[in-house]
């Protein structure tokens, strides 16, 4: 072997190339389409029998309805109860499970090779015979309503709902999750009713991916799906959703968080759409990856985050764009700053040729290791046939990532980031989001965590104040359980900015990014009690030069009340 | 049926270099991928007291930069090339893998003997890292509901300190780390002859051997590390411990049992009573918790492998309002029915189609197979038990079961622990 320098990165061997066959269609008399892909490297058989309809198709007084459906599914059939068909499923060591999602119903069921005659005739029986029993429905409707009160206390679910209202607007996609009341009205008719009408083999596709024999495999599809009466299915019309006409800022009040989840959201294409490569490809250079530029600059260079990240997310009918970050409160309106600048540089400048190419072999290189398992071919094979993409989609997606240039990136960067048609959503601390943020919406909203709204004055009322001064020894009482107990903040001011420390008997705290906001002072103070990192976090307001306000952290259960004076 | 199933036999070839290194091989040329896995005989339970959390610290420095690569270029590297990549600790061992399109074996390989060979212990990465370890001991422990239980468990089970500390360690442990200290580590514990290096996937052997003489040939050996006892007492007592979670919205629960070592007949006996226990939707504590007395909102168990004594786990969070220990008891109840009676027929069954399906399902991914490989390679000596490793569990008899679980489970010896939220509503 020639000398090799260890000093540089090696040159890569010749490339290897990926081969995926095309998959074998056909349709039913009945319009049951069927896709059959023969996989023979293992053992095993996956199935995805998949109706085009989903969430986005519930009746308007029925939201929660396709999701439900799916999960009770297999939770009853004619022949089988729920724990009859888990015995049964899982003697055979296999998975059979439905779901659904904006734009589709999936029942999925894998297997080994050996047992693909019994697995099959599961998943007719489930598609065929469910009886959605009232004591199924029951469990469903209490464990659906816990899960969703949990939902809300997590900030991303919170931001992730605003940003749909604000995209979608009336378009059925702005719905991220049915409310309690929706769920109370599920009923056993309602759910039959929609199996009914959804369920039928012009408004579905079999696929199937696997170590089988084709011949026997369409023998047994016929037996079990040849007889499906086919009637329509009517999908609603609804009006395409619309780009906004300028910024808007919606902050979900979350008094207390240490962190700002921060969404910034547009219209963006759909997943057919010719330009869906260019947007990958520019997607991956602004902030798909942890070396892309929103990734570098918030976390690498500056610090404000553990990660920031660009998403496409494109469906059936429209799709967005959006970049997020979970950041320390206090560098909210400096990261707005930095995600500004990345989302208008894509737009205004052409990437670099080296930023394009390793964008480009990042998404080609990772291509191949996607189809490694039989489920990841299967999801690739399941894209490909549910949007309705071209038949040799997965074996020309390389070429297609290759042949984007650096025009399309910017082309499609300014038909697809909006950073003047944009949602700003941001989840935390309100009082101290607003005045950072403020500047980059002319239209202003505030929420509460239950998604009521709240006046934004509210929260605004000091903005523009002189700041009272702050600085100096305070010796305060705090309110513990009725008992006052002494503590001390020492401050020192730079303007609006705080530093300084509190002192406790539980243990010393530093404040290093504390506010004033007029006679308003808002800090946390990071302090160690028993070798455990304690967040206080203090709102505090300065009158007739007393000082009174709420400590509050998360191993305390309410907020507890101090007053006191300056030292001396 | 299933006891006629055959899987053939993974291309399996071993050897070992001059300095130590060894070297597992296994071609699938199915897909023009190749994962290549590093692990060195290195865990928390090597760490003595005073010195936790090292094994850790290092997985981070791992990725500060070597002679050749520059900080956080190791990750730029794989991504530009395609690839994914990570390292991760554990109380047995810490590795370190990158999965690629197959032509960038040479990449994969210098990326690893570069910091094999000459990893930068500065005090600035040693300072930098260590932040970063409470950054991270921060967001996944102390900030995370239920994020401490875990190792809080394994300080009731294990009395050997080997085997009771966590993981992430002291931070004050850390605090006193010197640069010396750091330096030293790595050259007993990162020595070629305390690691094994698996490549699987798609690559010509005689190509793959000559690159990884290329690369890793001169690295040299070191003396042995240390020798380290993690023996322990077995238990007489039950063992109880409440704790205050701030940021748990829920109660919830926890047990343990000490159980002996991985791959051992009653270690593979009561990982298969476990999987009867809570795997799946019909086991037998899903459908009686869950289901019947729908009294709890999540269920979950698991076995802890480790080369010396290892752990059983199951837990709950029930649903607001109900009573814990009637919950334990019916937990109590089912293991006392498979102490008593053992599996039935059904359920040998089950397992065993469960047990094909985790085998051929493992298989699909070459970075899934040079992990199991190179864990069977570092702990037995033998990569070649991926092979038969579903053989020997398949001959476990329902006798084996139910005698294992009447000797460990259904006893005194257990550690349970008991969530109590103390956050604020």
């Amino acid at each position: 072997m020639a000398q090799v320098s260890l000093r540089t990165a090696p040159r890569p061997l010749a490339p290897v190339p990926f081969n995926i066959p095309q998959a074998f269609k056909t349709t039913l008399e009945n319009g049951l389409r069927v896709v059959i892909f023969e996989d023979s490297r293992l053992p095993l058989v996956s199935y995805r029998l998949a109706f085009m309809t989903g969430d986005a198709d519930d009746p308007a007084d029925s939201i929660g309805l396709t999701s439900a459906m799916a999960s009770l599914l297999t939770e009853g059939t004619e022949n089988y109860s729920s724990l009859a068909l888990a015995e049964k499923i899982e003697r055979l060591g296999a998975g059979l499970s439905a779901s659904s999602s904006d734009d589709f119903t999936i029942l999925s069921a894998s297997t080994l090779a050996l047992y693909n005659s019994e697995i099959l005739g599961l998943l007719a029986e489930v598609v065929f015979k469910p009886t959605f029993p009232e004591t199924e429905l029951d469990l469903y409707r209490r464990n659906t309503v816990e899960n969703l009160k949990f939902q809300r206390s997590q900030p991303n679910f919170l931001a992730g709902e605003q940003a749909a209202r604000l995209i979608y607007g009336r378009h059925p996609y702005s719905r991220v999750s049915p409310k309690a009341a929706d769920i109370e009205k599920l009923t056993q008719g309602k759910l039959a009713e929609i199996h009914r009408r959804h369920f039928v083999p012009n408004n579905g596709i079999l696929i199937v991916v696997g170590d089988i024999d084709r011949e026997s495999l369409m023998a047994e599809i016929n037996e079990h799906f040849g007889d499906w009466q086919r009637h329509e299915v009517s999908h609603a019309k609804v009006a395409s959703p619309v780009l906004r006409e300028k910024n808007v800022l919606t902050i979900v009040d979350r008094p207390g968080s240490a962190q700002a989840n921060i969404v910034l959201a547009n219209l963006a294409i759909r997943r057919d759409d010719p330009d869906y490569f260019a947007v990958l490809v520019m997607n991956q250079v602004l902030g798909a990856g942890a070396s892309s530029r929103v990734f570098m600059n918030l976390r690498e260079e500056k610090g404000y985050t553990y990660g920031a990240y660009t998403r496409m997310d494109a469906k059936r009918n429209a799709g967005d764009f959006e970049a997020t970050a979970e950041v320390r409160t206090a560098v909210t309106g400096d990261s707005l700053k930095e995600f500004f600048y990345e989302l208008n540089r894509i737009r205004d400048e052409d990437v670099s040729e080296a930023e394009l190419a390793d964008a480009k072999n990042y998404l080609t290189g990772v291509f191949p290791l996607r189809a490694e398992t039989q489920e990841g071919l299967t999801n690739l094979i399941v894209s490909q046939e549910l949007y309705g993409l071209p038949d040799d989609y997965l074996q020309t997606y390389r070429d297609h990532v290759a042949a984007v240039s650096v025009a399309d990136v910017r082309r499609v960067a300014k038909q697809n980031v909006h950073p003047e048609k944009i949602a700003i959503v941001i989840v935390g601390d309100a009082g101290e989001i607003l005045p950072q943020a403020k500047d980059y919406a002319s239209d202003i909203e505030i929420f509460d965590t239950d998604g009521i709204p709240k006046s934004v004055e509210s929260y605004a009322a000091e903005d523009g104040d002189e700041a009272a001064n702050f600085a100096g020894s305070w010796k305060l009482s705090l309110d513990f359980q009725g008992q006052k107990v002494p503590i001390s903040l020492t401050l020192e001011q730079d303007g609006a900015s705080i530093t300084g420390k509190l002192e406790t008997v539980l243990g010393n705290g530093e404040i290093t990014a504390g506010k004033v906001r007029g006679n308003k002072l808002s800090a946390t103070a990071n302090t160690e009690i028993q070798g455990q990192n304690v967040d206080f976090v203090i709102n505090g307001s300065l009158a007739d030069g007393a000082l009174n306000g709420t400590i509050s952290a998360a191993i305390i259960p309410d907020s507890l009340t101090f007053t006191g004076d300056r030292e001396g | 049926m299933s006891d006629k199933f055959n899987l053939s036999p993974l291309d399996i070839e071993q050897y070992t270099l001059k300095n130590g290194l060894r070297v597992v091989l296994n071609l699938d040329d199915s897909v023009p991928v190749v994962a290549l896995a590093v692990y060195y005989d290195v865990g928390s339970r090597n760490e003595r007291e005073g010195r936790t959390g090292f094994a850790h610290l290092f997985e981070h420095m791992m990725f500060q930069g070597s002679e050749n690569v520059k900080k956080a270029e190791h990750f730029q590297y794989v991504m530009k090339a395609g690839g994914t990549m990570n390292g991760t600790t554990s109380s047995e061992r810490t590795n370190y893998f990158e999965t690629l399109p197959a032509s960038e074996l040479p990449l994969a390989l210098w990326l690893e003997s570069d910091r094999m060979r000459s990893l930068a212990v500065t005090q600035e990465n040693l300072d930098n890292q260590r932040d970063a370890v409470k950054e991270e001991k921060r967001l996944r422990y102390d900030n995370q509901p239920y994020g401490q239980i875990f190792d809080l468990i394994s300080e009731m089970i294990y009395k050997n300190f080997a085997n009771s500390h966590s993981t992430i360690g002291s931070m004050d442990d850390l605090d006193d780390a010197t640069v010396e200290d750091v330096q030293e580590f790595f050259r007993i514990y990162y020595a070629p002859n305390n690691a094994v290096l698996v490549l699987s996937g798609a690559f010509e052997t005689e190509t793959a051997k000559q690159l990884i003489e290329t690369y890793f040939g001169d690295i040299p050996a070191q003396p042995l590390p240390p020798a380290i006892d993690v023996e322990e007492p077995r238990e007489v007592a039950a063992n109880y411990k409440e704790w205050e979670d701030k940021l748990a919205p829920f109660p919830a629960f926890l047990v343990g049992w000490k159980i002996p070592k991985r791959r051992s007949p009653e270690f593979n006996a009561l990982y298969l009573a476990g999987k009867l226990l809570y795997d799946g939707e019909s086991s037998r504590l899903y459908q009686k918790l869950v289901k019947g007395e729908e009294s709890v909102m999540q269920l979950f168990g698991f076995t802890d492998e480790r080369r010396g004594p290892s752990s059983i786990y199951v837990g709950a969070i029930p649903k607001p309002e109900k009573d814990l220990s009637k919950i334990r008891d019916i937990i109590m109840t089912e293991i006392k029915h498979i102490a008593e009676h053992g599996p039935t027929a059904d359920e040998m069954q089950k397992l065993h189609n469960k047990l094909i399906n985790d085998t051929v399902r493992l298989r699909q991914s070459s970075q899934s197979r040079a992990q199991n490989i190179a864990e069977y390679a570092l702990y037995d000596g033998d990569p070649t038990l991926i092979n038969t490793e579903l053989e020997t569990l398949m001959a476990v008899t329902p006798e084996q079961i139910r005698s294992a679980a009447n000797e460990y489970l259904n006893s005194e010896n257990r550690s349970l622990l008991d969530v109590v939220p103390a956050g604020k509503g």
